[in-house]
């Protein structure tokens, strides 16, 4: 044998089939895997730490008056709770779900850039610090609201600089996530897997990869400007200096209206993909699926002000966004419609995934109705930063994202540990899950009606037995949540063993390779047909 | 994978291409598709006043384009066997890398190597060297091309 060419570029690298131990398998993986278990991992400790945050709250709205905190302290609870649970907790469980599913989905070995997707994962670990020990420096944790409206965070203290640090670093995070996802879809799908012929989940998270191209540039402006602000003597959203604080809600808005859509899509994907499994079906109207989540993203670029329509603006301006927030009930419509035609007459039974996936249908109908609420105008200026929108956002992101993602890690637990989970513990942890979140958040529609006002540690006396049930409802979901982290360990530790397929009615490539899933998939791309 | 095959005793040629599911033509709509409402968004937030947003985007359709790029380095890569007369030559192409292994047909063999996992890996050994060929292949069409390796080899061998 003879080598004509005087390099020979041995790239067999991955070709060796060890299995990479230790502490450095986890901090120098590349392996979509590794990362995905690091992510769900990362996101269940930011839940449990922004959770434990809402307890304060709840602990605190028990009785009317000052009892445990002080209201400064209450401020800064409720501001890093929503960051820490939007940035820290959901998101990063969807990209944790993306990196074990997606590549498995579409027959591809790995991610397109392995290397950035470790990246991606470990920014995380820095905003996690910043974010956290921003409760420790003078002033303490930034207090303004998640979403930071001058002139709070142009006159707070250096919580809001290494805030502001952090976000940026997940959004640089989250962007390269993206490209990571939209490439490795688009280029390693496998032979026969055409667009059309992707699962829901995939679909979701290419369309919420695109959202957040999209979006996070633009918090990214809004923070810098809101950074030399404080900083640098310029003056985008400071009254004093000629600027416009209402620009800077504007700005926001615009991406944190598509930030509801990151965080709910992923959501619909797991919804599309658990139903069918449990009801025996194909999913019903798969196109229209498709199509109502692109009609979703597309939509979620026109809604943002329906978040300000108290800040003043034109009539026509109020009209057109309070028509176009509605109209966004269409496609939702369609996907609710469509899972319940999935369910009808289907050979149903009722395992912990997919009594998750019911109740997210239910629940997130709810949140929507709520939502249409607040997008009628009149109404929306009575009910603006009342309890009634913090129950709408609730039962949105905590029983439409947080309870999916559950579900999630119920119908996949099997494939990714090799263990079956405890089917009676699951049960257990779903009602009591169920339970307390409708005995927390659902009796603040009531207090939101009668005009308790958020983000207060101190309210009204005619609120007192509201607020009492929201807490004990708070506590026992808190406490729900250790029962979760049981199952998971149990099930990660032993328990019997799953078959590849997991699931009588589960179908897809991810269900072809072995339980748990091996290090290597799909090195050479399956033929789907 | 595309595969050209001469089937005579003269010439015989097999090309292998990775696969990748999107075709030059659909990287550029894409791409296109990932950078033009971005520019709109940041065009429009720069009338308003907040231009701090355009940075951000030229950064992000910069990285953006840069993936594109770098994913598409590899979509010429190939893997060509090709035999004529004493002549056994595997190509490869690997990014802007070609390398080329010349063997003899008449000392060449296959070689299978079965993995535990029920993977399928398939080697042309000669004088004590192997090259790995069929990267880009399913089990199927490596089971394929082991025979015709094999029938056409084995010609050799007879001769």
């Amino acid at each position: 044998m003879s080598t004509t060419t005087a390099t020979h570029h041995d790239d067999h690298a991955h070709d060796s089939h060890g299995h990479p131990t230790g502490l450095m398998r986890w901090v120098k993986s590349t392996n979509h895997k590794d990362i995905g278990t690091m992510y769900l991992w990362f996101s269940f400790a930011m839940f449990l730490f922004a959770g434990a945050m809402a307890m304060g709250i709840r602990a605190e709205l028990f009785q009317p008056g000052l009892q445990f905190v002080q209201p400064e302290t209450f401020n800064q609870l409720t501001t890093l709770h929503g960051l820490i649970m939007i940035f820290g907790a959901i998101m990063p469980a969807f990209v944790g779900f993306a990196n074990w599913q997606v590549p498995l989905m579409i027959g591809a070995p790995d991610m397109a850039f392995p290397r950035l997707n470790n990246m991606s994962f470990w920014l995380l670990i820095p905003a996690a610090i910043l974010l956290i020990a921003s409760i420790f420096v003078p002033g303490g944790a930034v207090a303004g609201g998640w979403t930071m409206y001058p002139p709070l965070s142009v006159q707070g203290g250096m919580s809001v600089d290494m805030s502001v640090f952090a976000l940026h670093i997940l959004g640089v995070s989250s962007i390269v996530g993206s490209i990571n996802i939209i490439t490795t879809i688009f280029n390693m799908r496998a032979p026969g897997m055409t667009l059309m012929k992707m699962p829901m989940f995939v679909w979701t998270w290419l369309i919420t990869a695109y959202l957040l191209i999209a979006a996070m540039p633009v918090l990214a402006g809004a923070l810098t400007m809101l950074i030399t602000d404080r900083h640098f003597g310029t003056h985008f959203f400071n009254a004093a200096g000629g600027g416009d604080p209402v620009l800077f809600q504007h700005v926001f808005w615009f991406f944190g209206h598509p930030e509801v859509y990151i965080m709910i899509l992923p959501a619909f994907g797991i919804l599309s993909t658990i139903i069918p499994t449990f009801a025996r079906k194909p999913l019903f109207g798969y196109a229209s699926m498709v199509y109502a989540t692109a009609a979703i993203a597309v939509l979620s670029f026109v809604v943002w002000a329906h978040h300000m329509f108290t800040t003043g603006m034109p009539v026509a301006g109020q009209l057109f966004f309070m028509y176009s927030t509605m109209l966004i009930s269409v496609p939702t419509g369609v996907k609710v419609f469509n899972w319940l035609a999935t369910m009808w007459k289907g050979s149903m039974t009722f395992e912990t995934p997919m009594l998750f996936s019911i109740a997210v249908v239910f629940l997130f109908t709810i949140g929507g109705f709520s939502g249409l609420v607040c997008a009628i105008l009149p109404v929306d200026i009575q009910l603006q930063d009342t309890y009634y929108v913090v129950a709408h956002f609730h039962y949105v992101l905590f029983s439409g994202a947080a309870m999916a993602i559950m579900g999630g890690v119920y119908y996949w637990l099997p494939k990714w540990t090799g263990h079956m989970y405890d089917e009676k513990l699951g049960k257990w942890h779903f009602w009591l899950t169920t339970i307390a979140f409708n005995v927390t958040f659902f009796p603040m529609h009531f207090t939101g009606l009668a005009g308790m006002p958020r983000r207060i540690p101190d309210y009204s006396q005619q609120f007192a037995e509201f607020n009492m049930i929201s807490s004990l409802g708070a506590f026992a979901l808190g406490l729900s949540q250790l029962l979760f982290l049981y199952v998971v360990i149990k099930c990660i530790r032993g328990g019997e063993k799953a078959t590849n397929q997991v699931w009588e009615g589960a179908h897809g490539l991810e269900w072809t390779v072995a339980s748990p899933a091996p290090f290597h998939t799909f090195e050479t791309p399956p033929q789907v047909k | 994978m595309t595969a050209v095959d001469a089937d005579s005793y003269a010439s015989y040629s097999v090309t292998f291409k990775p696969n990748c599911s999107l075709t030059q033509s659909g990287k550029t709509r894409v791409v296109l598709l990932l950078t033009v409402i971005p520019c709109c968004i940041a065009i429009g937030f720069s009338l308003l006043g907040a231009w701090m947003v355009l940075p951000f985007v030229g950064l992000e359709i910069f990285a953006l384009a840069y993936a594109f790029y770098y994913v598409n380095r590899h979509a010429n890569d190939f893997e060509r066997i090709s035999i004529e007369g004493d002549h056994l030559l595997v190509e490869r192409c690997t990014g802007q890398h070609v390398s080329q292994y010349q063997l003899n047909p008449y000392w060449a063999s296959v070689v299978r190597h079965e993995h535990p996992n029920g993977e399928l890996r398939l080697g042309l050994l000669a004088h004590g060297k192997e090259i790995e060929v069929g990267r880009y292949l399913t089990r199927k069409q490596l089971e394929s091309l082991a025979e015709q390796l094999q029938k056409r080899m084995g010609k050799y061998f007879r001769n």
